[in-house]
Protein backbone atom coordinates (compact mmCIF):
# COMPACT_ATOMS: atom_id res chain seq x y z
CA UNK A 1 0.00 0.00 0.00
CA UNK A 2 2.62 2.44 1.04
CA UNK A 3 4.85 1.33 -1.90
CA UNK A 4 2.34 1.67 -4.30
CA UNK A 5 1.01 5.38 -3.15
CA UNK A 6 4.91 5.85 -3.08
CA UNK A 7 5.16 4.86 -6.73
CA UNK A 8 2.25 7.32 -7.48
CA UNK A 9 4.14 10.37 -5.70
CA UNK A 10 7.05 9.76 -7.19
CA UNK A 11 5.01 9.57 -11.00
CA UNK A 12 2.77 12.80 -10.55
CA UNK A 13 5.92 14.86 -9.00
CA UNK A 14 8.35 13.33 -12.34
CA UNK A 15 5.59 15.15 -14.79
CA UNK A 16 6.05 18.79 -13.03
CA UNK A 17 8.86 19.36 -14.98
CA UNK A 18 7.73 17.22 -18.17
CA UNK A 19 4.26 18.29 -18.31
CA UNK A 20 4.95 22.51 -17.14
CA UNK A 21 7.17 23.98 -19.96
CA UNK A 22 4.17 22.38 -22.21
CA UNK A 23 1.15 24.19 -20.11
CA UNK A 24 4.22 27.28 -19.98
CA UNK A 25 4.35 27.44 -23.98
CA UNK A 26 0.52 27.23 -24.82
CA UNK A 27 -0.11 29.85 -21.76
CA UNK A 28 2.00 31.86 -22.96
CA UNK A 29 0.89 31.72 -26.86
CA UNK A 30 -2.63 33.27 -25.48
CA UNK A 31 -0.97 36.13 -24.23
CA UNK A 32 -1.22 39.32 -25.27
CA UNK A 33 2.23 41.27 -25.74
CA UNK A 34 1.73 43.56 -21.96
CA UNK A 35 1.25 39.78 -20.09
CA UNK A 36 4.13 38.48 -21.35
CA UNK A 37 6.67 40.17 -19.00
CA UNK A 38 5.00 40.03 -15.37
CA UNK A 39 6.87 40.51 -11.84
CA UNK A 40 5.24 36.98 -11.11
CA UNK A 41 4.29 34.69 -13.93
CA UNK A 42 0.33 35.52 -15.00
CA UNK A 43 -0.77 31.20 -15.04
CA UNK A 44 -3.98 32.33 -16.85
CA UNK A 45 -3.99 34.82 -19.45
CA UNK A 46 -6.01 37.98 -18.70
CA UNK A 47 -7.52 38.70 -21.90
CA UNK A 48 -6.37 35.67 -24.00
CA UNK A 49 -5.50 36.51 -27.33
CA UNK A 50 -6.39 34.23 -30.15
CA UNK A 51 -5.35 36.05 -32.72
CA UNK A 52 -1.97 35.91 -31.57
CA UNK A 53 -1.84 32.70 -33.82
CA UNK A 54 -3.12 34.27 -37.06
CA UNK A 55 -0.32 36.87 -36.66
CA UNK A 56 2.08 34.19 -36.08
CA UNK A 57 1.31 32.23 -39.04
CA UNK A 58 1.38 34.82 -41.48
CA UNK A 59 4.47 36.60 -39.93
CA UNK A 60 6.53 33.94 -42.21
CA UNK A 61 4.85 31.74 -45.22
CA UNK A 62 3.83 29.06 -42.99
CA UNK A 63 1.25 27.73 -45.11
CA UNK A 64 3.63 27.37 -47.60
CA UNK A 65 6.17 25.78 -45.65
CA UNK A 66 3.18 23.49 -44.06
CA UNK A 67 2.60 22.21 -47.86
CA UNK A 68 6.05 21.68 -48.34
CA UNK A 69 6.67 19.15 -44.99
CA UNK A 70 3.60 18.02 -45.69
CA UNK A 71 4.20 17.09 -49.38
CA UNK A 72 8.12 16.03 -48.70
CA UNK A 73 7.07 13.50 -45.54
CA UNK A 74 4.42 11.73 -47.38
CA UNK A 75 6.73 11.34 -50.44
CA UNK A 76 9.83 9.97 -47.61
CA UNK A 77 7.37 7.67 -46.21
CA UNK A 78 5.72 6.20 -49.46
CA UNK A 79 9.10 5.60 -50.79
CA UNK A 80 10.47 4.42 -47.82
CA UNK A 81 7.54 1.90 -47.39
CA UNK A 82 7.56 0.70 -50.99
CA UNK A 83 11.54 0.29 -50.94
CA UNK A 84 11.81 -1.26 -47.33
CA UNK A 85 8.59 -3.75 -48.89
CA UNK A 86 10.84 -4.69 -51.43
CA UNK A 87 14.48 -5.50 -49.99
CA UNK A 88 12.62 -6.96 -47.15
CA UNK A 89 10.84 -9.29 -49.66
CA UNK A 90 14.01 -10.41 -51.16
CA UNK A 91 15.75 -10.75 -47.59
CA UNK A 92 13.06 -12.47 -46.00
CA UNK A 93 11.75 -14.89 -48.81
CA UNK A 94 14.50 -15.65 -51.15
CA UNK A 95 18.16 -17.90 -51.07
CA UNK A 96 20.38 -15.92 -53.08
CA UNK A 97 24.09 -15.39 -53.11
CA UNK A 98 25.34 -12.68 -51.19
CA UNK A 99 22.18 -12.55 -49.28
CA UNK A 100 24.06 -12.12 -45.61
CA UNK A 101 26.16 -9.46 -47.14
CA UNK A 102 23.81 -7.95 -48.72
CA UNK A 103 21.90 -7.81 -44.89
CA UNK A 104 24.65 -6.36 -43.02
CA UNK A 105 25.33 -3.81 -45.71
CA UNK A 106 22.33 -2.33 -45.51
CA UNK A 107 22.28 -2.95 -41.67
CA UNK A 108 25.51 -0.87 -40.99
CA UNK A 109 24.10 1.83 -42.50
CA UNK A 110 21.81 2.71 -39.45
CA UNK A 111 25.65 3.63 -38.22
CA UNK A 112 25.94 6.40 -40.63
CA UNK A 113 23.75 9.19 -39.93
CA UNK A 114 23.14 12.23 -42.04
CA UNK A 115 25.45 14.08 -39.49
CA UNK A 116 28.47 12.57 -40.81
CA UNK A 117 27.55 12.94 -44.45
CA UNK A 118 25.81 15.94 -45.03
CA UNK A 119 28.78 17.56 -46.60
CA UNK A 120 29.77 15.32 -49.17
CA UNK A 121 25.94 14.83 -50.08
CA UNK A 122 26.19 18.55 -50.25
CA UNK A 123 28.69 18.97 -52.61
CA UNK A 124 26.97 15.33 -55.04
CA UNK A 125 23.54 17.62 -54.92
CA UNK A 126 24.97 20.81 -55.54
CA UNK A 127 26.85 19.26 -58.32
CA UNK A 128 23.63 17.87 -60.08
CA UNK A 129 22.19 21.42 -59.30
CA UNK A 130 19.71 19.79 -57.06
CA UNK A 131 19.80 22.57 -53.90
CA UNK A 132 16.44 23.77 -52.81
CA UNK A 133 14.65 21.22 -55.18
CA UNK A 134 11.98 18.73 -52.93
CA UNK A 135 14.56 16.19 -54.87
CA UNK A 136 17.50 17.03 -52.59
CA UNK A 137 14.85 16.97 -49.38
CA UNK A 138 13.89 13.52 -50.52
CA UNK A 139 16.46 11.26 -52.39
CA UNK A 140 18.70 10.68 -49.64
CA UNK A 141 16.01 9.23 -47.16
CA UNK A 142 14.08 6.94 -49.58
CA UNK A 143 15.76 3.95 -48.35
CA UNK A 144 15.34 2.74 -44.73
CA UNK A 145 17.81 1.04 -43.58
CA UNK A 146 15.47 0.73 -40.41
CA UNK A 147 12.87 -0.17 -42.15
CA UNK A 148 14.46 -2.65 -44.21
CA UNK A 149 15.39 -4.52 -41.48
CA UNK A 150 11.78 -4.25 -39.32
CA UNK A 151 9.99 -5.45 -42.38
CA UNK A 152 12.20 -8.48 -43.15
CA UNK A 153 12.08 -9.41 -39.56
CA UNK A 154 8.49 -9.53 -39.90
CA UNK A 155 8.04 -11.38 -43.07
CA UNK A 156 10.25 -13.79 -41.72
CA UNK A 157 7.71 -14.56 -39.25
CA UNK A 158 5.72 -15.27 -41.98
CA UNK A 159 5.78 -19.63 -42.22
CA UNK A 160 6.82 -21.09 -45.05
CA UNK A 161 3.45 -23.21 -45.47
CA UNK A 162 1.73 -20.25 -46.09
CA UNK A 163 3.90 -19.42 -48.69
CA UNK A 164 3.33 -22.73 -50.35
CA UNK A 165 -0.46 -22.40 -49.44
CA UNK A 166 -0.86 -19.09 -51.65
CA UNK A 167 1.66 -20.17 -54.71
CA UNK A 168 -1.39 -23.51 -55.16
CA UNK A 169 -3.29 -20.53 -55.11
CA UNK A 170 -1.93 -18.87 -57.71
CA UNK A 171 -0.31 -16.12 -55.52
CA UNK A 172 3.34 -15.64 -55.65
CA UNK A 173 5.80 -12.95 -56.29
CA UNK A 174 5.01 -9.68 -55.75
CA UNK A 175 1.28 -10.35 -55.76
CA UNK A 176 2.35 -12.58 -52.28
CA UNK A 177 3.97 -9.72 -51.08
CA UNK A 178 1.26 -7.26 -51.63
CA UNK A 179 -2.01 -9.78 -50.60
CA UNK A 180 -0.06 -12.23 -47.81
CA UNK A 181 3.27 -10.42 -45.85
CA UNK A 182 2.34 -6.97 -45.81
CA UNK A 183 -1.27 -7.47 -44.29
CA UNK A 184 0.18 -10.27 -41.77
CA UNK A 185 2.91 -7.43 -40.96
CA UNK A 186 0.31 -4.56 -40.70
CA UNK A 187 1.62 -3.82 -36.95
CA UNK A 188 4.98 -3.45 -38.38
CA UNK A 189 4.19 -1.84 -41.43
CA UNK A 190 2.26 1.03 -39.10
CA UNK A 191 4.70 1.59 -36.84
CA UNK A 192 7.25 2.13 -38.95
CA UNK A 193 5.40 4.56 -40.68
CA UNK A 194 3.92 6.39 -37.83
CA UNK A 195 7.91 6.83 -36.42
CA UNK A 196 9.27 7.46 -40.05
CA UNK A 197 6.61 10.60 -40.58
CA UNK A 198 7.58 11.88 -37.19
CA UNK A 199 10.90 11.52 -38.28
CA UNK A 200 10.94 13.67 -41.25
CA UNK A 201 8.40 16.12 -39.78
CA UNK A 202 10.40 17.27 -37.15
CA UNK A 203 13.60 17.19 -39.02
CA UNK A 204 15.65 20.33 -38.66
CA UNK A 205 19.14 19.51 -39.91
CA UNK A 206 18.71 18.10 -43.36
CA UNK A 207 16.56 20.81 -44.52
CA UNK A 208 18.85 23.58 -43.48
CA UNK A 209 21.67 22.08 -45.29
CA UNK A 210 19.59 21.90 -48.63
CA UNK A 211 17.40 24.58 -48.76
CA UNK A 212 17.79 28.14 -48.48
CA UNK A 213 14.91 29.65 -50.31
CA UNK A 214 10.78 29.50 -48.97
CA UNK A 215 9.44 27.97 -52.02
CA UNK A 216 11.10 24.83 -50.61
CA UNK A 217 11.88 25.56 -46.76
CA UNK A 218 10.11 22.81 -44.27
CA UNK A 219 8.29 24.17 -41.64
CA UNK A 220 11.22 23.26 -39.20
CA UNK A 221 13.28 25.91 -40.92
CA UNK A 222 10.21 28.33 -41.13
CA UNK A 223 10.00 28.30 -37.10
CA UNK A 224 13.93 28.52 -37.06
CA UNK A 225 13.81 31.84 -38.81
CA UNK A 226 11.16 32.62 -36.45
CA UNK A 227 13.18 32.26 -33.57
CA UNK A 228 16.25 33.85 -35.12
CA UNK A 229 13.76 37.05 -35.54
CA UNK A 230 11.62 37.48 -32.80
CA UNK A 231 13.90 35.98 -29.84
CA UNK A 232 14.00 39.43 -27.83
CA UNK A 233 10.06 40.15 -27.11
CA UNK A 234 7.39 38.40 -29.59
CA UNK A 235 7.67 35.00 -27.24
CA UNK A 236 3.74 34.99 -27.20
CA UNK A 237 4.16 34.55 -31.48
CA UNK A 238 6.80 32.09 -31.02
CA UNK A 239 5.44 29.87 -28.77
CA UNK A 240 1.97 29.77 -30.99
CA UNK A 241 4.30 28.91 -34.15
CA UNK A 242 5.95 26.34 -31.68
CA UNK A 243 2.31 25.15 -31.24
CA UNK A 244 1.45 24.60 -34.98
CA UNK A 245 4.59 22.95 -35.97
CA UNK A 246 4.09 20.83 -33.05
CA UNK A 247 0.28 19.97 -33.44
CA UNK A 248 0.33 17.49 -35.94
CA UNK A 249 2.77 15.16 -34.28
CA UNK A 250 1.43 15.53 -31.08
CA UNK A 251 -2.67 15.02 -32.81
CA UNK A 252 -0.79 11.95 -34.35
CA UNK A 253 0.62 10.97 -31.28
CA UNK A 254 -2.21 10.57 -28.92
CA UNK A 255 -4.38 9.23 -31.30
CA UNK A 256 -2.05 6.87 -32.11
CA UNK A 257 -0.22 6.61 -29.60
CA UNK A 258 -1.38 2.36 -28.39
CA UNK A 259 0.70 2.26 -32.10
CA UNK A 260 3.52 4.02 -31.14
CA UNK A 261 4.20 2.61 -27.66
CA UNK A 262 3.29 -1.28 -28.94
CA UNK A 263 5.73 -0.68 -31.74
CA UNK A 264 8.42 0.77 -28.91
CA UNK A 265 7.63 -2.13 -26.88
CA UNK A 266 8.22 -4.59 -29.71
CA UNK A 267 11.35 -2.81 -31.46
CA UNK A 268 12.32 0.16 -29.55
CA UNK A 269 12.45 2.62 -32.59
CA UNK A 270 13.11 6.22 -32.56
CA UNK A 271 9.77 8.67 -32.62
CA UNK B 1 13.77 -11.51 -73.47
CA UNK B 2 15.80 -13.54 -70.82
CA UNK B 3 14.84 -17.45 -70.41
CA UNK B 4 12.76 -17.79 -67.34
CA UNK B 5 15.03 -19.39 -64.65
CA UNK B 6 17.44 -16.50 -64.97
CA UNK B 7 14.48 -13.97 -64.35
CA UNK B 8 13.68 -15.63 -61.03
CA UNK B 9 17.16 -16.17 -60.10
CA UNK B 10 17.56 -12.42 -60.89
CA UNK B 11 14.55 -10.98 -58.29
CA UNK B 12 16.01 -10.49 -55.14
CA UNK B 13 18.21 -8.78 -56.55
CA UNK B 14 15.99 -6.76 -59.04
CA UNK B 15 14.19 -5.83 -55.38
CA UNK B 16 16.96 -5.43 -53.74
CA UNK B 17 18.60 -2.83 -55.77
CA UNK B 18 16.81 0.54 -54.90
CA UNK B 19 17.37 0.19 -51.65
CA UNK B 20 21.31 -0.42 -52.26
CA UNK B 21 21.37 2.38 -55.05
CA UNK B 22 20.01 4.62 -52.50
CA UNK B 23 21.98 3.49 -49.24
CA UNK B 24 25.52 3.55 -51.79
CA UNK B 25 24.64 7.18 -53.24
CA UNK B 26 23.53 8.86 -49.82
CA UNK B 27 25.28 6.70 -47.18
CA UNK B 28 28.62 4.88 -48.52
CA UNK B 29 29.56 6.79 -51.51
CA UNK B 30 30.13 10.17 -48.99
CA UNK B 31 32.15 8.06 -46.52
CA UNK B 32 34.48 7.91 -49.48
CA UNK B 33 34.22 11.50 -50.52
CA UNK B 34 34.88 12.92 -47.34
CA UNK B 35 37.92 11.55 -47.15
CA UNK B 36 38.82 12.60 -50.67
CA UNK B 37 37.03 16.02 -49.69
CA UNK B 38 39.56 16.10 -46.87
CA UNK B 39 42.70 15.32 -49.03
CA UNK B 40 42.20 18.21 -51.26
CA UNK B 41 41.33 22.08 -51.07
CA UNK B 42 37.52 21.77 -52.53
CA UNK B 43 35.79 24.62 -52.99
CA UNK B 44 31.93 25.35 -53.07
CA UNK B 45 30.43 24.68 -56.42
CA UNK B 46 31.83 21.96 -58.67
CA UNK B 47 35.72 22.19 -57.66
CA UNK B 48 36.99 19.47 -55.49
CA UNK B 49 40.82 21.52 -55.70
CA UNK B 50 44.24 20.31 -56.14
CA UNK B 51 45.16 16.88 -53.68
CA UNK B 52 46.84 18.65 -50.52
CA UNK B 53 47.61 15.61 -48.41
CA UNK B 54 46.89 15.81 -44.42
CA UNK B 55 47.29 19.32 -44.81
CA UNK B 56 43.66 19.82 -43.29
CA UNK B 57 44.34 17.33 -40.60
CA UNK B 58 47.18 19.07 -39.66
CA UNK B 59 45.49 22.25 -39.26
CA UNK B 60 43.05 20.56 -37.15
CA UNK B 61 45.54 19.25 -34.83
CA UNK B 62 46.92 22.29 -34.46
CA UNK B 63 43.93 24.24 -33.62
CA UNK B 64 43.30 24.27 -29.95
CA UNK B 65 39.12 24.95 -30.56
CA UNK B 66 38.78 21.90 -32.64
CA UNK B 67 40.14 20.20 -29.16
CA UNK B 68 37.82 22.00 -27.11
CA UNK B 69 34.71 21.26 -29.46
CA UNK B 70 35.95 17.81 -29.06
CA UNK B 71 35.96 17.69 -25.43
CA UNK B 72 33.13 19.50 -25.37
CA UNK B 73 31.28 16.89 -27.48
CA UNK B 74 32.81 14.10 -25.26
CA UNK B 75 31.43 15.75 -22.06
CA UNK B 76 27.84 16.21 -23.94
CA UNK B 77 27.45 12.68 -24.49
CA UNK B 78 28.70 11.29 -21.54
CA UNK B 79 26.50 13.86 -19.22
CA UNK B 80 23.34 13.39 -21.09
CA UNK B 81 22.92 9.61 -22.03
CA UNK B 82 23.70 8.28 -18.62
CA UNK B 83 21.55 10.84 -16.55
CA UNK B 84 18.69 10.15 -19.08
CA UNK B 85 19.76 6.44 -18.91
CA UNK B 86 19.40 6.43 -15.31
CA UNK B 87 16.29 8.40 -14.79
CA UNK B 88 14.13 6.29 -17.55
CA UNK B 89 15.16 3.14 -15.86
CA UNK B 90 13.84 4.55 -12.38
CA UNK B 91 10.47 5.60 -14.17
CA UNK B 92 10.48 2.14 -16.26
CA UNK B 93 10.59 0.66 -12.93
CA UNK B 94 7.83 2.40 -11.21
CA UNK B 95 5.96 1.93 -14.52
CA UNK B 96 6.62 -1.96 -14.43
CA UNK B 97 4.47 -2.56 -11.84
CA UNK B 98 0.79 -3.81 -12.14
CA UNK B 99 -0.76 -0.65 -11.38
CA UNK B 100 -3.72 1.05 -12.12
CA UNK B 101 -3.59 3.84 -14.31
CA UNK B 102 -0.13 3.47 -15.19
CA UNK B 103 -0.51 3.66 -19.25
CA UNK B 104 -1.42 7.45 -18.99
CA UNK B 105 2.32 7.65 -17.54
CA UNK B 106 3.50 5.78 -20.00
CA UNK B 107 1.95 8.03 -22.59
CA UNK B 108 2.68 11.76 -21.36
CA UNK B 109 6.20 10.71 -20.21
CA UNK B 110 7.00 9.72 -24.05
CA UNK B 111 5.37 13.22 -25.04
CA UNK B 112 8.69 14.95 -25.27
CA UNK B 113 9.91 12.39 -27.52
CA UNK B 114 7.56 13.35 -30.34
CA UNK B 115 8.13 16.61 -30.40
CA UNK B 116 10.20 18.94 -33.09
CA UNK B 117 13.60 20.01 -31.59
CA UNK B 118 12.87 23.36 -33.23
CA UNK B 119 9.89 23.81 -31.07
CA UNK B 120 11.63 22.36 -28.24
CA UNK B 121 14.43 24.78 -28.25
CA UNK B 122 11.75 27.82 -29.16
CA UNK B 123 10.38 27.10 -25.64
CA UNK B 124 13.61 26.70 -23.62
CA UNK B 125 14.74 29.50 -25.03
CA UNK B 126 11.55 31.13 -23.13
CA UNK B 127 11.91 29.25 -20.12
CA UNK B 128 15.14 29.64 -19.35
CA UNK B 129 15.50 33.41 -20.57
CA UNK B 130 17.46 35.99 -18.92
CA UNK B 131 14.72 38.46 -19.13
CA UNK B 132 11.47 37.13 -17.48
CA UNK B 133 12.18 33.24 -17.81
CA UNK B 134 10.01 31.16 -15.70
CA UNK B 135 12.72 28.85 -14.32
CA UNK B 136 14.38 31.98 -13.35
CA UNK B 137 11.34 33.14 -11.46
CA UNK B 138 11.24 29.55 -9.39
CA UNK B 139 14.90 29.96 -8.31
CA UNK B 140 13.84 33.14 -6.93
CA UNK B 141 10.91 32.21 -5.13
CA UNK B 142 12.93 29.06 -3.45
CA UNK B 143 15.38 31.84 -2.62
CA UNK B 144 17.88 31.03 -4.94
CA UNK B 145 19.70 33.27 -7.42
CA UNK B 146 19.07 33.14 -10.83
CA UNK B 147 21.24 31.37 -13.17
CA UNK B 148 22.80 32.81 -16.51
CA UNK B 149 21.44 29.87 -18.12
CA UNK B 150 22.75 30.53 -21.79
CA UNK B 151 24.67 33.62 -21.06
CA UNK B 152 27.68 32.53 -19.32
CA UNK B 153 30.24 30.04 -20.70
CA UNK B 154 30.00 27.59 -17.65
CA UNK B 155 26.52 27.31 -17.58
CA UNK B 156 25.86 27.35 -21.31
CA UNK B 157 26.61 23.08 -22.09
CA UNK B 158 25.06 21.81 -19.07
CA UNK B 159 21.49 23.98 -19.55
CA UNK B 160 21.43 22.26 -22.81
CA UNK B 161 22.39 18.51 -21.82
CA UNK B 162 19.16 19.24 -19.14
CA UNK B 163 17.10 20.17 -22.56
CA UNK B 164 18.42 16.93 -24.24
CA UNK B 165 17.99 14.66 -21.21
CA UNK B 166 14.22 16.31 -21.16
CA UNK B 167 13.36 15.67 -25.08
CA UNK B 168 15.07 11.71 -24.64
CA UNK B 169 14.62 10.39 -21.58
CA UNK B 170 10.83 8.87 -22.17
CA UNK B 171 12.33 7.21 -25.19
CA UNK B 172 14.90 5.52 -23.39
CA UNK B 173 12.09 4.35 -20.83
CA UNK B 174 9.83 3.10 -22.92
CA UNK B 175 12.57 1.03 -24.49
CA UNK B 176 13.59 -0.27 -20.41
CA UNK B 177 10.27 -1.22 -20.20
CA UNK B 178 10.01 -3.13 -22.94
CA UNK B 179 12.97 -5.21 -21.65
CA UNK B 180 11.67 -5.36 -18.48
CA UNK B 181 8.00 -6.86 -19.30
CA UNK B 182 10.17 -9.57 -21.03
CA UNK B 183 12.14 -10.65 -18.23
CA UNK B 184 11.46 -14.08 -17.34
CA UNK B 185 8.81 -13.82 -14.51
CA UNK B 186 10.14 -17.20 -12.95
CA UNK B 187 13.75 -15.73 -12.31
CA UNK B 188 12.11 -12.70 -10.39
CA UNK B 189 9.43 -14.62 -8.45
CA UNK B 190 11.78 -16.94 -6.82
CA UNK B 191 14.16 -14.23 -5.97
CA UNK B 192 11.48 -12.93 -4.13
CA UNK B 193 10.25 -15.93 -2.36
CA UNK B 194 13.94 -16.52 -1.12
CA UNK B 195 13.67 -13.12 0.40
CA UNK B 196 15.87 -10.80 -1.10
CA UNK B 197 15.46 -7.30 0.03
CA UNK B 198 14.66 -5.10 -3.76
CA UNK B 199 17.70 -3.25 -4.04
CA UNK B 200 19.45 -6.60 -3.67
CA UNK B 201 16.78 -8.27 -6.33
CA UNK B 202 17.61 -5.03 -8.42
CA UNK B 203 21.23 -5.64 -8.80
CA UNK B 204 21.70 -8.48 -8.58
CA UNK B 205 19.01 -9.94 -10.82
CA UNK B 206 17.07 -7.31 -12.82
CA UNK B 207 20.26 -5.03 -14.25
CA UNK B 208 22.09 -8.42 -15.16
CA UNK B 209 18.81 -10.14 -16.82
CA UNK B 210 18.93 -6.11 -18.70
CA UNK B 211 22.33 -6.01 -20.18
CA UNK B 212 20.56 -7.04 -23.79
CA UNK B 213 18.18 -3.85 -23.42
CA UNK B 214 20.72 -1.71 -21.76
CA UNK B 215 23.35 -2.16 -24.77
CA UNK B 216 20.78 -1.55 -27.26
CA UNK B 217 19.82 1.70 -25.41
CA UNK B 218 23.43 2.74 -25.14
CA UNK B 219 24.48 2.33 -28.83
CA UNK B 220 21.00 4.28 -30.16
CA UNK B 221 21.69 6.97 -27.46
CA UNK B 222 25.56 7.51 -28.11
CA UNK B 223 25.04 7.36 -31.98
CA UNK B 224 22.06 9.91 -31.72
CA UNK B 225 24.20 12.19 -28.99
CA UNK B 226 27.16 12.52 -30.87
CA UNK B 227 24.93 14.13 -33.54
CA UNK B 228 23.97 17.18 -31.20
CA UNK B 229 23.43 20.12 -33.76
CA UNK B 230 19.69 21.92 -33.65
CA UNK B 231 19.78 22.78 -30.16
CA UNK B 232 22.97 24.25 -30.65
CA UNK B 233 22.41 25.66 -33.72
CA UNK B 234 19.09 27.10 -32.63
CA UNK B 235 19.44 28.38 -28.92
CA UNK B 236 24.03 29.46 -28.72
CA UNK B 237 24.85 29.04 -31.89
CA UNK B 238 28.19 27.89 -30.37
CA UNK B 239 28.40 30.23 -27.87
CA UNK B 240 29.04 31.71 -25.66
CA UNK B 241 32.84 32.22 -26.90
CA UNK B 242 32.19 28.41 -28.10
CA UNK B 243 31.35 27.16 -25.34
CA UNK B 244 28.64 24.96 -26.55
CA UNK B 245 30.13 24.33 -29.89
CA UNK B 246 30.02 20.46 -31.10
CA UNK B 247 31.71 18.14 -33.60
CA UNK B 248 28.52 18.54 -35.98
CA UNK B 249 28.17 22.09 -35.78
CA UNK B 250 31.87 23.01 -35.83
CA UNK B 251 32.12 20.71 -39.32
CA UNK B 252 28.83 22.53 -40.01
CA UNK B 253 30.82 26.22 -39.41
CA UNK B 254 33.61 25.13 -41.18
CA UNK B 255 31.48 24.15 -44.29
CA UNK B 256 29.30 26.74 -44.87
CA UNK B 257 30.20 29.39 -42.83
CA UNK B 258 33.97 29.53 -43.74
CA UNK B 259 33.29 27.54 -46.86
CA UNK B 260 36.59 25.21 -45.78
CA UNK B 261 34.39 22.23 -46.68
CA UNK B 262 38.15 20.21 -46.75
CA UNK B 263 38.17 20.91 -43.15
CA UNK B 264 34.27 20.18 -42.95
CA UNK B 265 34.69 16.92 -44.48
CA UNK B 266 37.73 15.76 -42.07
CA UNK B 267 35.56 16.62 -38.89
CA UNK B 268 33.42 14.73 -39.88
CA UNK B 269 35.27 11.68 -40.38
CA UNK B 270 36.82 12.14 -37.44
CA UNK B 271 33.88 11.99 -35.42
CA UNK B 272 32.41 9.27 -37.57
CA UNK B 273 35.52 6.93 -36.38
CA UNK B 274 35.02 8.53 -32.71
CA UNK B 275 31.74 7.33 -32.74
CA UNK B 276 32.65 3.85 -34.18
CA UNK B 277 35.17 3.54 -31.64
CA UNK B 278 32.94 3.95 -28.94
CA UNK B 279 30.43 1.87 -30.18
CA UNK B 280 33.25 -0.99 -30.04
CA UNK B 281 34.50 -0.31 -26.40
CA UNK B 282 30.97 -0.20 -25.59
CA UNK B 283 30.36 -3.56 -27.63
CA UNK B 284 33.26 -5.18 -25.95
CA UNK B 285 31.90 -4.01 -22.45
CA UNK B 286 28.56 -4.63 -22.58
CA UNK B 287 27.94 -7.69 -24.68
CA UNK B 288 30.15 -9.83 -23.77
Amino acid sequence: MIRRSASYAVLVAGLVPLLLPFYWMAVTSLKPKREIFTATPQWLPAHPAWDNYLLAWTAEPFARFFFNSAVVTALIVALQLVLASLAAFALSRFEFHGRRIIFWIIVAALIVPVQVTFIANFMTLAHFGLLNTYAALIAPYAASAFGTFLLRQAFAAVPRQLEDAARLDGCSGLAFLWHVLLPLSRPTVLAFALVAIVAHWNDYFWPLIVTNNNAVRTLPIGLGMFIGQEVTTDWNLLMAASIFVSAPMLLLFFFMQRYFVQSMLRTGIRG
Amino acid sequence: MMPPRVMAAARPYLYLTPTLAVLAAFTYFPIARLAEMSLRAPSVGTSLGPWIGLSAYAKLFANPLFWRVLGQTILFVFASVPIAMALALGLALLLDQPLRGLSVFRVLYYTPVVMPTVAVAALALWMFNANGGIVDYFLRSLGIAPVPWLVESKWALPTLILIAVWKNVGYYMIIYLAGLQSLPRAVLDAARLDGARPIMRFFTITLPLLRPTTFFITVVALIGSFQVFDFVNLMTQGGPSNATNVLVYFAYQNGFEYLQLGMAAAISLIMFALVLGILGLVAGALNR
